[in-house]
């Protein structure tokens, strides 16, 4: 009986295709058009596309602000998932221990989670606001010390802070989670061999980490693209002087607000083939330190 | 069976509002605030004005949000029958093959009515108008008359000079910011260059084709910005971003600067905040140029493809009710835009209300837009140039915050200006500039 069951081989698919269908038309459609595109000269409202070969590659591969853009985009991979991670891990290993109110702590930490990425960009813009900030009152005595819209560098701070803080409750979950199925037993023997915190943590508590780590690694990273759209769209609009302009960020400005489907198209398919190399990297070199037995 | 009968209730009213909806049209805007409340006011007249046509008017929040909506409608065949669209989009609006020219539709229109400016901002070579001017604004200088009576100074700086010593006895008096403005290439790129003779490109600003390059980057454009950075330098000019207000014509309203360029559009919440205060006058000039026209600004109402029928007759007695004198006053009372036709504009002059505070922009607007003009006041023929505005924009910005010098910034987008325009050439190969 169970044998004939799955020896049907129309039956996987089936139960599989409502996702299928679903991943065809918001997933696989969209990138066979970006792709189709990036190959077309496009008009905004329809009724002129040629095909132009490589040309929109060309253009956009000799446009010093792609490169830029792009640049930016994988600085910001690294540093925003490496400092929101490094974050969490801290604030993970604090509430692991016994110590009193760490259950209402641990509920606590997890609220930002349900605060979508563009209000968080709202409240933050408000809260570094030059002028009524809470780093207003240095501006009033050193006047010109903080003031995000006009100095990158402080821009950046302000959409870090941000992101680190809508980033936290996630990766805090999972990390806690493994710290927490991490044997007692194992601390206890090492505590009693002499072990300190600082040693259990490096020999007992990261290694044994590994598989949570990488997993919010890979999560946080793929985030990091996605997630810094609406932190950038509220809080810096790609400025000042398009300092803080990401990839996803250029590719939505020059798509829907310059009409240039066709260089929006081709900087999709290349941001698309970076995170295939971006995500292969992590599972084909970096999964393989990873050590998933206990 | 009670189910039932609801279900057969419900589709009984939808049936019946299809039959009312037949003369049923969509109009999409992009204002907001002030602006679409006067919309929305003109909407709703023109519904109660008569049983035959219903206006459905549905603000898209922006102008830019308005014309990527009606792209991505446009290209799944649900587009509105009538759309404003902003003066930066008006070539890509052209050649988009997406609307019909209004005169064409409508021949019996006495288009010659609508003032010169507003016409050669929208009209084809061969003096066709493509869309219905609505919402016209230009470039003028408004002054907090308070704060600038109090270093002793009566009338409005007509003159870049005299405005900059204004705003050094402002700021030896101690005000904080004397001049405000954005620097938005709508102000000190192209009202700047036209009311300077000045052209932001060649072949007349792309008037004679597409294949024009833009060469703004020197003579008094460049001139210009590098006296806006110095004049930042010195303390007389603040940007958006060094407003505690965060936006120049905020911090205008709320007493924060005391001097500012702004659309006529702006004159509305202006004259709410500020009063009596608030004082206009044509846009300055540096000393020794002779004053062109400045451009019509603001947006325009185009008839898209497509619809037919009683659609399209409904779509057309909107135009025409929004055109009626006594429509566009009280549109002009309610925004601070000005009458767009020579008739609602002498009709304003005849009932004495132009001397009036509330319609101060009619005629100061007009004024400054028919002054005599050139080639290079006619508008702007230039492709992708909502893009180019914003490339602009970024370059300036990152000069006035000391990442590059102006002039490296202004090379810079003009070449990537340049970019722009030979891929909007190659995007209309074989397209005629109607």
């Amino acid at each position: 009986m169970s044998n004939r069951f799955y020896r049907n081989k129309w039956l996987p698919l089936w139960l599989a295709s409502p996702q299928l269908v679903v991943l065809f038309f918001f997933f696989y459609l969209p990138v066979f058009l970006a792709f189709f595109w990036s190959f077309h000269l496009e008009r905004p409202f329809g009724g002129g596309s040629q095909f132009v070969g490589w040309q929109n590659f060309e253009r956009v591969l000799s446009d010093p602000e792609f490169w830029t853009s792009l640049w930016r985009t994988l600085t910001y991979m690294v540093v925003a998932s490496s400092t929101s991670i490094i974050c969490a891990l801290v604030l993970a290993l604090a509430a692991d221990r016994g110590i009193r109110m760490s259950p209402l702590a641990r509920n606590v930490l997890i609220w930002p989670k349900a605060v979508a990425a563009a209000s968080i960009g709202v409240i933050f813009l408000f809260i570094f606001n030059p002028f009524m900030g809470i780093l207003a009152p240095l501006n009033e005595m050193f006047p010109g010390f903080w003031n995000p819209r006009i100095n990158p560098v402080h821009t950046w701070i302000m959409i870090y802070i941000a992101n680190i803080w809508s980033a936290i409750p996630f990766t805090f979950i999972i990390l806690l989670t493994g710290l927490q199925s991490i044997p007692d037993t194992l601390h206890k023997a090492a505590a009693i061999d002499g072990a300190g915190p600082w040693r259990r943590l490096f020999d007992i508590q990261l290694p044994l980490l590994t598989p949570q780590l990488f997993i919010v690694v890979v999560l946080e990273i793929a985030d990091s693209l996605s997630g810094s759209f609406a932190l950038i769209d509220t809080m810096s609009q790609g400025g000042p002087g398009g300092a803080t302009n990401l990839l996803v960020y250029k590719i939505y400005v020059d798509g829907f607000k310059a009409y240039d489907l066709s260089g929006a198209a081709t900087q999709t398919a290349m941001l698309m083939i970076v995170v295939a190399a971006v995500t292969a990297f992590q599972y084909l070199v970096v999964e393989k330190r990873v050590k998933y037995e206990r | 069976m009670k189910l039932l009968k609801i279900a057969a209730s419900a589709l009984m009213l939808s049936t019946a509002a299809t039959a009312v909806n037949a003369a049923q049209f969509e109009f999409w805007y992009g204002n907001t605030g002030s602006v679409e409340t006067a919309i929305q006011a003109a909407c709703d007249a023109f519904n109660a004005s008569q049983e035959e046509h219903t206006a459905n008017c549905i603000g898209q929040g922006g102008y830019e949000a308005g014309m990527q909506k009606a792209i991505a409608a446009y290209r799944s065949g649900k587009h509105p029958v009538l759309i404003q669209f902003f003066d930066a989009g008006t070539l890509d609006l052209m050649l988009s093959d997406a609307v019909v020219p209004v005169q064409e539709i409508m021949p019996e229109v006495n288009w010659g009515d609508y003032l010169t400016g507003a016409r050669s901002y929208y009209e084809t070579s061969k003096g066709e108008l493509f869309s219905q001017p609505y919402n016209g604004s230009t470039l003028i200088f408004y002054a907090n008359m308070e704060q600038l009576g109090e270093v002793g100074v009566k009338d409005v700086p007509a003159t870049y000079e005299e405005m900059v010593e204004v705003a050094r006895k402002l700021k030896e008096a101690g005000h904080e910011c004397p001049v405000t403005t954005d620097a938005h290439p709508w102000r000190v790129l192209e009202q700047f260059s036209a009311r300077h003779g000045a052209p932001i490109a060649s072949n007349n600003n792309g008037y004679g084709g597409l294949d024009a390059e833009y060469i703004f980057n020197e003579g008094p454009v460049a001139d210009h910005l590098n006296n806006l950075a110095q004049w930042r330098e010195e303390g007389l000019l603040k940007l958006n971003q060094d407003t505690k207000a965060g936006k120049y014509n905020v911090a205008f309203n709320q007493g924060e600067c005391a001097m500012m360029e702004a659309s006529t559009g702006s004159y509305r919440s202006a004259f709410e905040a500020l009063g009596d205060k608030v004082e206009i006058a044509m846009a300055p000039m540096y000393e020794g140029v002779e004053r062109r026209n400045t451009l019509i600004g603001g947006a325009s109402l185009w008839v898209m493809k497509g619809h037919e029928g009683e659609k399209l007759e409904a779509a057309k007695a909107f135009l025409n009710y929004l055109r009626q004198d006594d429509v566009q006053i009280e549109f002009t009372r309610m925004t601070g835009y000005m009458p767009v036709t020579q008739s609602a504009l002498t009709k304003l002059k005849d009932s004495g209300k132009a001397e009036m505070k509330e319609f101060a922009t009619a005629e100061m607007g007009v004024n400054s837009l028919n002054q005599p003009g050139d080639a290079n006041s006619r508008g702007l023929r230039l492709g992708f140039y909502v893009q180019f505005r914003d490339i602009f924009m970024e370059g300036t910005q990152k000069a006035f915050n000391g990442g590059q010098t102006m002039q490296a910034a202004l090379d810079a987008a003009k070449a990537r200006g340049d970019a722009l325009l030979r891929r909007f050439e190659q995007t209309y190969r074989g397209v005629e500039l109607p």
